[in-house]
């Protein structure tokens, strides 16, 4: 085989002739062996595991025995058909690799088969929050890949989001199928966590701007469907509200006692307030929270870098993450069978204390933020707390959880200004990895006063942190804000070019052949090539849940 | 037992250990410290409404490292000040002290400004647990001064609790029965203020918050009508010097004339004027200081710096603001003096505790560094503002009473300043 011509040939490889190789090709019956088909040098292979979930899988002819098996994030459980929200369909079809721009966007696809890696991916049965059947089907797909390709000698894992959890255990769970493993914006650890952030937000949403929604406590079936709709809806409504809001000062007509009871307080302070309980970031997309328009001397300049800014930044970051808040509530207390969500003792204003200093400006003083905290006081009749069912809460106390334990090299890559999967879910990560790699300091130490060699401790898994700048919102000449241009680095949730998923993939290739990560120059240049950098120094805040 | 295996299986050990140790620790010397330089950083309002007066601080520090740096430097290396400019936003100041410490690389950080802004940095850059020395804060805020919560934060000028306290007593002596008003900047300053006349016993007929930032001509109209209109004769106000002004215009513009007493952060009559406070109305106001007069040439800390500041900045006056940043790098000096030929981050910090009490300084007040004390000075005193905004002791001379930040009483000290060292360079 004329290897090098056939190199040459998959480098010439577009994504459109990627694509046309097809990722939907399917057998009719589950665990029946895989229906492939080749072209272009690729084999490109189609089948269902046992659990009757699709997976593909993609091989060029020159493959180097390393495979990548992917997880996708998370996909609404329910169709989202109406306009006002990104319409989004159920889909079941399977994700071999990170598809960043969407599903026609093949590049990555294309840059690990150029370079003669293998890939899989299973779309899992049902999407929503399905961590423990996407455990088991990765496992069954790594199986099958190497059943049909027996020259595999390397996997690495890797997934986004819900799929950097489904990664991390099944990296926890199998270390004898993984050799390296990969987590971009992954949540990470006890799912109540995000789930919590969710519940604080849209109750307070509810409680300060609209209090017809619901939040939580969905009917069953296609009832609840529904009213998660409406509820999203709303909030669709409420934002859009909002944004005039910040700059009238005039509460929106749907706020009820609230806007009444705090009618001299700016609407964007109590906007504000909530983005700080939920622990949502104050920088977006679009918004650093620290410059203005015009002159640095101005007023105008001040004023919108003190006082509106880190609202619109809340606003855009809850618009950009509502509807994973509301679906992901509506479909885990559908596996739940009820209403997880309890804030009944929640203490707000202790969890926001330090927040309370740095935007102190923006929360309009300290006798504005006591107001807003006394409106929420669980005493007040007119913001009454959610009261989760106990059953509910014990169900999804047992759904599956992270350990935290590193036992394959491990790296992450994570947006510190990510508004739906909080960088928090990664600092737990080092966290627990901290611990790990003391002990493994200690140990080796301790073997060496035994044995009369010394041999190093290898790290094992090290953070890529994506750092938004410090200053980039852009303005009009007449000084409104311009949100036109693409989000920044480090904002958003999973906002990744191909290009730095592509350098990521290569970081993990080499973590796979060194069976360790040790942040060298070679790694830190992948890392910057990636958009992320190693500091260890950085903490990102952790999530409100852990706090407790 | 075999020794020479006992040995050798110790000495792997210990240069395991070693090695662990010595991969935490960067590679040469202390970040920051060169054989020739010590890279020192600032981050402060140099523009925006906050920053007038107060970007006068790092030219002055400069200048006074400038002269040290031209006469030998400390231990032979110079000084190098990085200024970033935070424009008083807390968020702006976590990504300005990151990149001091990060890019820049500072050894320390020092003179950092606003309550708000050294919380947040404390927070979220965590300088505590990266040991990183921040050094002669510019705000009063009492907090600074729990050791345990922020550990390489030293605070310098008496807390605002201190200074209410002191005030609430000087309020009480010499206007008892007059209506009082204040105003305050919403936040831990004017919390701490709050408290301190609360510790006083000083009641307020009228109490006006304004939120940080939101200080202009169009809210000062609100502040000075709420005073205007419960018939306050005695006015008070803390708040930066934006906001003092605003208020002090907009009360000569009204024709309204309380006696004012102004807080100390927003006291300085050389930024008040340039903010368009007419001199008559501040002409008889009153304020409180811990460092003297900056127009008393007779101080002799004043006029060494004076010289030394207006050799070095021509033109530039010599106000309040200047004598609180070259005071603060004549104490970085010593500090770093403390800190040993080949000074550490915990070896500047182990410096200040063990012999800052008795540094030379230009304030009247005592340092209260210790091993178990993060507390700078603790001490004002009163004075009135002449028409040409020179504020003169009341009584002729400076009479200072100390106090700390709980229920200690407010007592006259009878502290002794050491004398400006020769030339002005210390030889600590």
């Amino acid at each position: 085989m004329n290897t090098k011509l056939i190199n040459k040939k998959l480098a010439l490889l577009t994504a459109g002739v990627i694509a046309a190789a097809g990722l939907a090709l399917v057998p009719s019956t589950a665990s029946a062996a895989p229906v492939c088909a080749t072209a272009n040098y690729i084999e490109s292979c189609g089948g269902v595991t046992s659990d009757g979930g699709k997976y593909a899988t993609m091989v060029p002819a020159n493959f180097n025995g390393t495979m990548f098996i992917y997880s996708h994030g998370y996909r609404y459980n329910q169709d989202v058909p109406f306009a006002g929200y990104a319409v989004s369909m159920i889909t079941n079809n399977p994700a071999p690799a990170p598809m960043p721009g969407g599903a026609t966007d093949k590049a990555v696809i294309t840059y690990l088969l150029s370079n003669g890696y293998g890939i899989a991916g299973s779309a899992y049965k049902t999407q929503g929050w399905n961590a423990q059947e996407a455990v088991a089907a990765d496992v069954e797909l790594i199986k099958t890949f190497k059943e049909k390709y027996p020259n595999t000698k390397k996997v690495i894992a890797w997934g986004e989001s819900l799929g950097g959890f489904i990664t991390q255990a099944l990296a926890e769970q199998h270390p004898e199928l993984v050799d390296a493993a990969g987590l971009i914006c992954p949540a990470l650890g006890d799912v109540r966590a995000e789930l919590q952030n969710a519940g604080d937000a849209l109750w307070g949403l509810k409680t300060f701007f609209d209090p017809t929604i619901k939040g939580h406590g969905y009917s069953a079936g296609a009832a609840g469907d529904t009213e998660a709709l409406v509820d999203l809806g709303k909030i669709v409504a409420v934002a859009t509200a909002l944004k005039s809001a910040i700059s009238t000062n005039v509460w929106p007509d749907s706020s009820g006692a609230a806007g009444k009871a705090l009618a001299a307080i700016p609407p964007r302070s109590a906007l504000l307030l909530v983005g700080l309980m939920a622990g949502v970031p104050t920088k977006s997309a679009h918004f650093d929270s620290t410059t203005g328009p015009g002159s640095k001397n101005s007023a105008a300049y001040t004023s919108f870098a003190t006082a509106g800014a880190p609202a619109l930044a809340v606003l855009e970051n809850i618009a950009q993450s509502a509807g994973l808040a509301v679906l992901a509530t509506r479909d885990i207390e559908a596996r739940t069978g009820g209403a997880f969500y309890d804030n009944s003792k929640t203490d707000y204003a202790a969890r926001i204390a330090d927040d309370l200093t740095t935007y102190n400006a923006a929360l309009s003083g300290n006798t504005a933020i006591n107001g807003m905290l006394a409106f929420i006081n669980p005493a007040n009749p007119a913001a009454p707390r959610f009261k989760g069912d106990a059953a509910a809460m014990d169900k999804l106390a047992g759904f599956m959880k992270n350990t935290g334990k590193i036992n394959v090299p491990t790296v992450s890559l994570h947006g510190t200004a990510d508004p739906a999967v909080p960088a928090g879910n990664t600092q737990w990560l080092v966290d627990q990895y901290a611990a790990q790699w003391e002990a493994a300091k200690a140990a080796a130490v301790a073997k060496a006063a035994s044995s009369g060699k010394w041999s190093a401790p290898k790290q094992k898994f090290v953070a890529l942190w994506n750092n938004p700048p410090t200053s980039y919102t852009k303005f009009f000449s007449d000084g409104t804000p311009d949100v036109s241009g693409p989000a920044v680095t480090g904002t958003n949730h999973y906002n990744y070019t191909a290009a730095q998923l592509s350098a990521f993939a290569q970081i993990l290739v080499n973590a796979a052949t060194n069976g360790h990560v040790q942040p060298d120059g070679t790694f830190r240049g992948l890392g910057r090539k990636a958009g992320g950098i190693v500091d260890s120094s950085y903490r990102a805040p952790m999530l409100p849940y852990y706090q407790k | 037992m075999n020794m020479r295996r006992g040995y050798k299986r110790l000495l792997v050990a210990s240069v395991a250990a070693s090695a662990l140790v010595a991969s935490a620790l960067p590679a040469n010397a202390e970040t920051g410290i060169s054989a020739t330089e010590i890279k020192l950083g600032i981050t402060l309002p140099m523009t925006g409404a906050a920053a007038p007066g107060y970007n006068k601080l790092p030219g002055a520090m400069q200048a006074y490292f400038d002269y040290v740096n031209s006469n030998g430097g400390v231990n032979g290396r110079k000084i190098k000040l990085v200024v970033k400019d935070d424009g008083y936003l807390p968020t702006l100041a976590v990504a300005k002290t990151n990149e001091l410490i990060l890019k820049d690389k500072v050894f320390a950080v020092v003179g950092a400004l606003g309550t708000a802004n050294n919380k947040a940095v404390a927070r979220s850059v965590d300088l505590g647990r990266r040991g990183v020395p921040s050094l002669f804060i510019n705000t009063g805020y009492s907090g600074f001064a729990d050791g345990k919560k922020y550990p390489t934060t030293y605070p310098l000028f008496p807390s605002y609790i201190m200074e209410a306290k002191i005030m609430g007593q000087y309020i009480k002596d010499n206007f008892a029965g007059k209506k009082l008003g204040l105003i305050y900047q919403d936040d831990d300053f004017g919390s701490d203020a709050q408290a301190g006349f609360a510790a006083a016993g000083v009641k307020f007929d009228v109490s006006v918050p304004y939120a940080s930032g939101s200080q202009s001509a169009t809210t000062a109209a609100a502040w000075i009508g709420k005073l205007k209109a419960a018939g306050v004769e005695v006015a008070i106000i803390f708040g930066v010097t934006s906001a003092t002004g605003a208020a002090l215009a907009t009360s000569a513009a009204l024709a309204y004339k309380p006696q004012w007493i102004l807080g100390s952060v927003g006291g300085d009559a050389t930024t008040l004027k340039a903010l368009g406070v007419p001199a008559a109305i501040l002409a008889g106001a009153q304020g409180a200081s811990f460092l003297p007069s900056p127009g008393d040439a007779t101080d002799e800390y004043v006029k060494q710096f004076t010289d030394i500041y207006t050799k070095a900045v021509p033109g530039s006056s010599f106000d309040n603001n200047v004598l609180v940043g070259m005071n603060t790098a004549m104490l970085t000096v010593q500090a770093l003096r403390a800190a040993g030929k080949n000074p550490t981050r915990a070896s500047l910090m182990s410096g200040i505790e063990s012999q800052g009490s008795k540094w030379a300084s230009a304030s009247f007040s005592p340092i209260s560094y210790s091993a178990s004390s993060h507390v700078g000075y603790s001490g004002y005193w009163f004075g009135t503002y002449n028409l040409s905004g020179v504020m003169l002791p009341t009584g002729g001379k400076y009479s200072i009473y100390t106090t700390d930040s709980g229920s200690g009483a407010v007592s006259k000290s009878t502290y002794m300043r050491p004398a400006m060292p020769a030339k002005g360079l210390p030889n600590n």
